[in-house]
C-alpha cells in the first residue's frame, strides 16, 4: 500500500530548501509526496516542476492551496487557477465560502488543516462536500507543538473533527503538514497516532494516508486538461 | 484468556548527533512519551524492552506485547527530541520474531 504525504510546504524557488525536504523525506521513507509552493507562486510551470522532479526519485505531485478572504476573491482565484495540471484545495474559515467550494467540481480538496478553520466545520458543509464528492483534508501538524495547552486543545478540535468525519463518511485525506523537518513523520506512524490517539479505526486512517489520496489524484487526472503549459500558453493543431 | 505474543519494531534514529543518546536516555523519552499520551491504563499493558540500540548503524529494536503495538508506534512517533537534542524515531517495520527484523537489516 503506497502511503502518502500529501501536503509538503516549500519554496519552490528556494533549490536548499526543496533539497533537504525532499531528504528528509527519503531519510524516513517516505516514497510518494505532494509539494505546495509555500512562497505564494501559483505559476507551476513546467520546466519548475522538471527541475524538481530531478531532485530525487521520489514521486512527486503538486498541489496549489487557496486561502480566498471574501466570495469575489474566490471566485477571481477559481477562474485563474482551474486549469493548472494539479489539485485543487480551498482552506478558508469563512462558511460562505466553504459551502461553495463544496459545491464547486474545480475544488478537489476543501482543507482544514490549521485549528481555526477545524473549529468552523460543521455537519451541513462535510454532508455537502460528501454529495458533490470533494475531499475534505485534514492535518496532524496542530499537534506536534511544544507547548502542552495548545496541544491539548488540538488533540480535542482534531477528535471531535474526526468523529464528525466518521459520522458523515465522506471522501477525505490526511497531511501531515509539517513545515520543520524534525516534525516530519512516515504516514504509517501517523496513521498509528490518527488510530490510538483520535480514535479512528487502523485502516479508515490508512486509508486516509493512501487509498484516498490514491482515487484523488486518479479523479484529478481524469479532470485536467494534459496539454495545459502555462497560463497564456494554448496547443493549436497542426493542419495536415 | 488469549496468550499474549510479542512484537519486535524496528525503529531508525535520525539526528544530526546520534552519538550522544544512550539506553537509559531512550528508555526515559519513550516511558515519557507513552506516560503523557496514554496514562497508566495502557503503560501497565505494554512490557516494553529495548532489545538493541545501535547509535552508529542509527537504529534500535524494541519489544513489546501485540495488543500495544500501536501505542509504542505513537508513542516513539510523538517523540521530538532527546536531551535539547532534535530527532526522529522512526519505526520501519514490525514483526513476531526478532530473527526476521535482523534479515530485514541485512
Amino acid at each position: 500500500m503506497p502511503y502518502f504525504e500529501s501536503r509538503l510546504r516549500v519554496n519552490f524557488d528556494d533549490s536548499n530548501e526543496v533539497n533537504s525536504m525532499l531528504n528528509f523525506c527519503e531519510k524516513l521513507n517516505i516514497r510518494n509526496v505532494i509539494l505546495e509552493p509555500s512562497n505564494n507562486i501559483k505559476n507551476l510551470s513546467k520546466d519548475r516542476l522538471k527541475i524538481i522532479e530531478h531532485i530525487s526519485d521520489i514521486n512527486i505531485h503538486y498541489r496549489l492551496n487557496l486561502r480566498p478572504l471574501t466570495l469575489n476573491m474566490y471566485k477571481k482565484d477559481l477562474r485563474k487557477y482551474s486549469k493548472y495540471p494539479c489539485f485543487l484545495s480551498i482552506e478558508t474559515s469563512i462558511k460562505e465560502i466553504q459551502i461553495k467550494a463544496a459545491k464547486d467540481s474545480r475544488v478537489h480538496v476543501l482543507s482544514y488543516s490549521e485549528p481555526d478553520n477545524m473549529k468552523t466545520a460543521t455537519l451541513g458543509v462535510i454532508s455537502l462536500a460528501k454529495q458533490n464528492g470533494t475531499f475534505i483534508e485534514f492535518s496532524l501538524a496542530p499537534i506536534m507543538i511544544a507547548n502542552k495547552g495548545s496541544q491539548s486543545r488540538n488533540f480535542r478540535l482534531l477528535y471531535r473533527f474526526t468523529q464528525l468525519l466518521l459520522k458523515i463518511k465522506p471522501n477525505y485525506i490526511i497531511s501531515g503538514n509539517f513545515k520543520n523537518p524534525y516534525k516530519l513523520r512516515h504516514p504509517r506512524n501517523l496513521s498509528s497516532i490518527c488510530h490510538t490517539l483520535l480514535g479512528m479505526p487502523l485502516n479508515k486512517a490508512k486509508e486516509g494516508f493512501s487509498r484516498n489520496v490514491e482515487a484523488l489524484l486518479k479523479q484529478v487526472k481524469s479532470l485536467k486538461n494534459e496539454n495545459f503549459f502555462q497560463d497564456g500558453i494554448r496547443l493549436i493543431k497542426e493542419d495536415n | 484468556m488469549k496468550i499474549e505474543r510479542q512484537r519486535y519494531i524496528l525503529f531508525k534514529i535520525i539526528s544530526d548527533n546520534s552519538n550522544i543518546i544512550t539506553e537509559k536516555v531512550l528508555l526515559r523519552a519513550i516511558w515519557q512519551s507513552i506516560w503523557k499520551y496514554f496514562g497508566m491504563r495502557e503503560a501497565n499493558k505494554i512490557g516494553l524492552w529495548l532489545v538493541e540500540l545501535n547509535t552508529l548503524k542509527t537504529y534500535g529494536i524494541i519489544r513489546c506485547s501485540h495488543i500495544t503495538k500501536e501505542v509504542v508506534i505513537s508513542a516513539l512517533t510523538m517523540i521530538n527530541e532527546i536531551s535539547s537534542i532534535h530527532l526522529i524515531l522512526s519505526p520501519i517495520k514490525t514483526s513476531g520474531t526478532l530473527n526476521k527484523i535482523k534479515k530485514f537489516l541485512k
